[in-house]
């Protein structure tokens, strides 16, 4: 299957970020004819990876040689006259124009002055049609079902030579399958084998150990942007690779009764976080009445009957990994999503449907994934920033502000979260440091009135002194009875954190674990299995 | 400017110089007194304009012509008159002859003449305001509209409508009815209408879920048809006039000190409402929020929907209120009332520092704006320049003043 040289060669790729070392002194080959994967957590590096042999990214140090040739680093074109393509979800697309106007889009086919449609709608054909017949290239593409676009994707990566030959050597699909349905996924994966029969190497980024097994010829894991191993799939089991992901040897799921000391099967890292933290001063009762009740919650394309219970003073994780429905689950909670459906109590009172201010009312509060985005006003002073959602509680009846409450309320605040800026008023959240900004954020949400808080992702991309604050905030909080949900990409937060946790992939709730079950294992082993179809059976 | 990077950047106290300097507004502060020292030194350099004020005497005053030595005379020939003596209940006030032209006996007025500098005098500056107040007033809204994010182009149309109906009110009213009446009931009437307008703006784009620009681009026309067709079905005229003088003179063209100033005082205490609304009301800052990042004031809680539509309805009553004023100066309502208001309120609002992209704007800086644009009507009218130019310099002035603001920006953000 492969040839004995390779012909795209990444040696000691190094690439930061910031101050996050995304790859480490990665080497991989790769080999004509082979569809191979790269595998990893969340922040493992794999997409990066992708991205830096597509020219995307500039990596800092290292080089990647294709057939012998050395590669510019960052250059998408010099990569994309070597012959190697990439297909991910960010390369935009127009999908107000057709399909043709999309695949010719570097070289629109002219007649004298005017467009040559009959031209690029041959041209079109002739790369769609390779892989899918049916797809009319005449139709914008934004009418196309998701999988076709994918496919229209990697159709324009497969342009010819005149002699008939492929003029792309490599091709990079980065999470292709992860807005597809099952069967959608499943002709993509015929198309991968069928293109690396052809002779092109098919470098396939996922993290859904099925797809790895059935369509892969060698995975290579990498962990923390370090290289683990390259394996060959015939020849390597899913508890192994699970395992390389993860760093240690670990018992496989179907061995988990055997996990009589429950300490030893954590890593060592999210011990040390346990102990920095302190651990729950009582042990969270699990009969007593739940605060928060969600119930066969489903919303459109997102959610798939989720159902969960938190209890007063609880912190419950939920896992999964990118995609997985974890932050539209609390989209829907808030009320944010308007299409979803269900009930959500909070102390028996019906929530859902009834808009963000009943939600608020009723004690639940939410920090949002994406804090420049859905968090912060950046024309606005810390103050406001920080009492946006209760300002009018602090108002006269006509609506006139009460500045000394309000200056005395945010004062007490930034000093509880430890918030430093210059000024309350003058300041801005954009000359703020990112942890001091999700503090904020905090301190706007964690307040007496909030009974249940939804924390989605609280430690994105802040610096380690302030995580560590905020893990305390975290645990504080629930000491003094705060019902939190948490979701988490970082499994050592995850597993410090959390007294429970419920694994969330594809939108539906995949699992629970006890805090006897919660390991980093069990946790990927239940975000990356299939889809369930429950109402199909 | 090397000594602001200097400094400490937070200084708690800064002296008050920098304080005011510090302003969005002291940019459109020192342009304002720019223009208007150089329209009054040209005023300087060319020859005065002759100013006539009638000064009507007191029925129980008496008055005397007094001749160079001080000395009063009952009569006295024309040209030996230095000046008159008027005398009041004890008090004297005199007039040199330098300044009055002659007194007329039979009116018992006096006839002052002075040569004024043709800027730089009390009633060409009143003039400005007032010409000034018309969009000012709806530029008070704007402002709000464009911290939103959002656009109002149906203003000028508003306004033409609520001045149309409140005309066809006003001119059914007996003659002699009291100002407490009429000016009431002209308020109320032509706010109603402006209120239902924005009201209709807001709930349509909010509602429907289309951008505010097509939304107010269709009421712009529909207004603009209304305005016309009404008038000509009910009545068969392009104009409407005829109101109590209680109204026009009596109130809203009220002369003081021989200028009419109700207009600027309302303007101003318009202004002073907005910049209360804006600043210091949860509500005025929800507009604030809104405009710096929609999706993060909708997770804050904030109900996005119910302010945006508020907001495009208080613009609409403040066409209302404009057009209301607009009756009382002029006495008459005609058809193409406000057209094109909606560029000049956009240009003010703009020029005043409000950003486009929202999140900021302030009701002060598209007060000022207004006067800009105004000041710039006014000196090419004193150059007498054809008034063609004016849309020439307009469009420039906008331009010119958006890139001024936004370097300042980039370069403010540079620094942070």
């Amino acid at each position: 299957m492969s040839d004995p040289t390779p012909n795209l060669i990444a040696t000691n790729i190094s690439k930061r970020f910031g101050i996050t070392q995304a790859l480490d002194d990665v080497t991989v080959s790769f080999y004509p004819g082979e569809v191979h994967a790269l595998m990893g957590e969340n922040g493992a590096g794999k997409s990066t990876l992708g991205k830096i042999l597509a020219g995307l990214h500039a990596q800092n140090t290292g080089t990647v040689v294709i057939n012998g040739r050395k590669l510019i680093p960052g250059s998408l074109d010099d990569a994309f006259h070597a012959g190697i393509r990439i297909v991910h979800q960010e390369l935009a697309q127009c999908p107000n124009l057709s399909v043709a106007e999309n695949l010719c889009l570097h070289d629109i086919p002219t007649k004298g002055m005017t467009v040559d449609f009959a031209e690029m709608k041959r041209r079109a054909a002739a790369l769609v049609h390779q892989l899918d017949p049916d797809i009319d290239v005449s139709k914008p593409l934004g009418y196309l079902s998701p999988g076709r676009r994918q496919i229209c994707q990697i159709a324009a990566s497969l342009d010819k030579n005149p002699d008939g030959s492929m003029i792309a050597k490599v091709i990079v699909l980065d999470e292709p399958t992860s807005s597809l349905s099952i069967s959608e996924a499943s002709i993509l994966m015929d198309i991968t084998r069928d293109l690396a029969s052809q002779g092109l190497t098919i470098i396939y980024v996922s993290h859904r150990m099925s797809e790895i097994f059935t369509c892969c010829d060698r995975v290579t894991i990498l962990r923390d942007g370090k290289f683990v191993a390259t394996n060959i799939v015939s020849k390597i089991d899913e508890p192994t690779l699970v395992e390389q992901m993860i760093g240690r040897r670990i018992e496989a799921l179907k061995n988990k009764s055997d996990n009589t000391n429950q300490s030893s099967s954590q890593s060592i890292e999210t011990q040390a976080l346990k102990t920095q933290i302190g651990t729950a001063d009582h042990p969270v009762d699990l009969s007593a009445e739940p605060i928060l009740k969600v119930r066969n919650i489903s919303s459109p394309g997102k959610l798939d009957d989720c159902n969960l219970d938190l209890h007063p003073g609880e912190v419950l994780g939920i896992g999964g990994l990118v995609g997985a429905g974890r932050s539209e689950l609390f989209d829907a909670i808030f009320n944010i999503d308007t299409r979803a459906k269900g009930s959500v109590t909070i102390d028996n009172t019906q929530i859902l449907g009834k808009g963000i201010r009943t939600a608020m009312a009723a004690g639940l509060g939410y920090v949002p994934e994406d804090r420049r985005i859905q968090g912060l006003f950046f024309n606005l002073g810390i103050d406001e920033n920080i009492l946006a959602p209760v300002m009018h509680t602090m108002a006269n009846p006509l609506g006139i502000r009460d500045r000394a409450t309000e200056l005395d309320a945010v004062a007490k605040r930034i000093n509880r979260f430890q918030i430093k800026t210059a000024s309350l008023s003058q300041t801005t959240p954009g000359e703020l440091s990112g942890g001091n900004q999700q503090k904020l954020l905090i301190a706007r949400w964690m307040t007496e009135n909030t009974k249940v808080l939804l924390l989605d992702e609280p430690t994105r991309g802040i610096d380690v002194g302030t995580k560590s604050e905020i893990y305390k905030l975290i645990r504080h909080a629930a000491d003094d009875g705060l019902a939190i949900l948490l979701v988490s990409s970082e499994m050592p937060e995850l597993l410090a954190l959390s007294d429970r946790i419920l694994v969330m992939g594809d939108g539906q709730i995949k699992g629970q674990l006890t805090e006897d079950q919660m390991t980093q294992t069990n946790i990927l082993t239940l975000a990356t299995q299939e889809k369930t179809f429950a109402q199909a059976t | 400017m090397t000594k602001a990077k200097n400094a400490p950047p937070k200084n708690p106290n800064p002296p008050l110089l920098k304080r005011l300097l510090a302003h969005q507004e002291s940019g459109l502060v020192l342009v304002i007194i720019l223009i208007m020292a150089l329209l009054s030194l040209y005023g300087v350099l060319t020859p005065p304009i002759k100013q006539k004020t009638l000064i009507k005497l007191h029925e129980n005053a008496t008055i005397v012509r007094l001749d160079t030595q001080g000395n009063e005379h009952e009569f006295l020939a024309a040209n030996k008159i230095a000046g008159y003596r008027v005398t009041l209940d004890g008090q004297t006030t005199e007039y040199s002859s330098n300044t009055i032209e002659r007194y007329d006996s039979a009116d018992r007025t006096l006839i002052q003449v002075r040569s004024v500098n043709r800027f730089f005098n009390k009633s060409n500056l009143v003039l400005i305001a007032t010409n000034a107040s018309f969009f000012a007033i709806i530029a008070v809204g704007m402002t709000g509209v464009i911290i939103l994010a959002g656009i109002d182009l149906s203003v000028g149309s508003i306004y033409g409508l609520c001045a149309i109906v409140g005309a066809m009110v006003l001119t059914n009213l007996p003659p002699e009815t009291g100002w407490y009446i009429a000016v009431p009931l002209a308020l109320l009437t032509c706010m109603t209408v402006g209120t239902i307008c924005g009201f209709a703006n807001g709930a349509m784009s909010e509602g429907l879920s289309v951008h505010p620009f097509v939304i107010t681009l269709g009421m712009m026309a529909i207004l603009r048809g209304l305005t016309v067709v009404i008038p000509q079905g009910l009545f068969g005229t392009q104009s409407i006039g005829g109101f109590p003088t209680s109204f026009t003179t009596g109130f809203f063209k009220a002369e003081f000190y021989g200028v009419y100033p109700v207009l600027v005082i309302i303007m101003i205490l318009t202004a002073i409402a907005g910049w209360f609304v804006l600043s210091k009301t949860v509500f005025g800052r929800r507009v604030f929020a809104i405009g710096g990042n929609e999706t993060a004031a909708k997770y804050a809680g904030i109900p996005v929907k119910k302010v945006k539509i508020l907001v495009y309805t208080i613009t609409g009553a403040l066409c209302g209120l404009s057009a209301c004023i607009y009756l009382g100066y002029y006495g008459a309502a005609e058809t193409n009332a406000g057209n094109a208001y909606e560029l000049q309120v956009i240009a003010a609002t703009v020029i005043g520092g409000a950003s486009l992209m929202g999140g900021r704007g302030t009701v002060i800086g598209a007060v000022l704006g207004a006067i800009i644009i105004q000041l710039i009507n006014n000196t090419l009218i004193i150059f007498s320049v054809d008034t063609s130019y004016n849309q020439i310099v307009m469009g420039a002035a906008i331009i010119i003043a958006v890139v001024i603001d936004q370097t300042k920006q980039r370069i403010q953000a540079r620094r942070a």
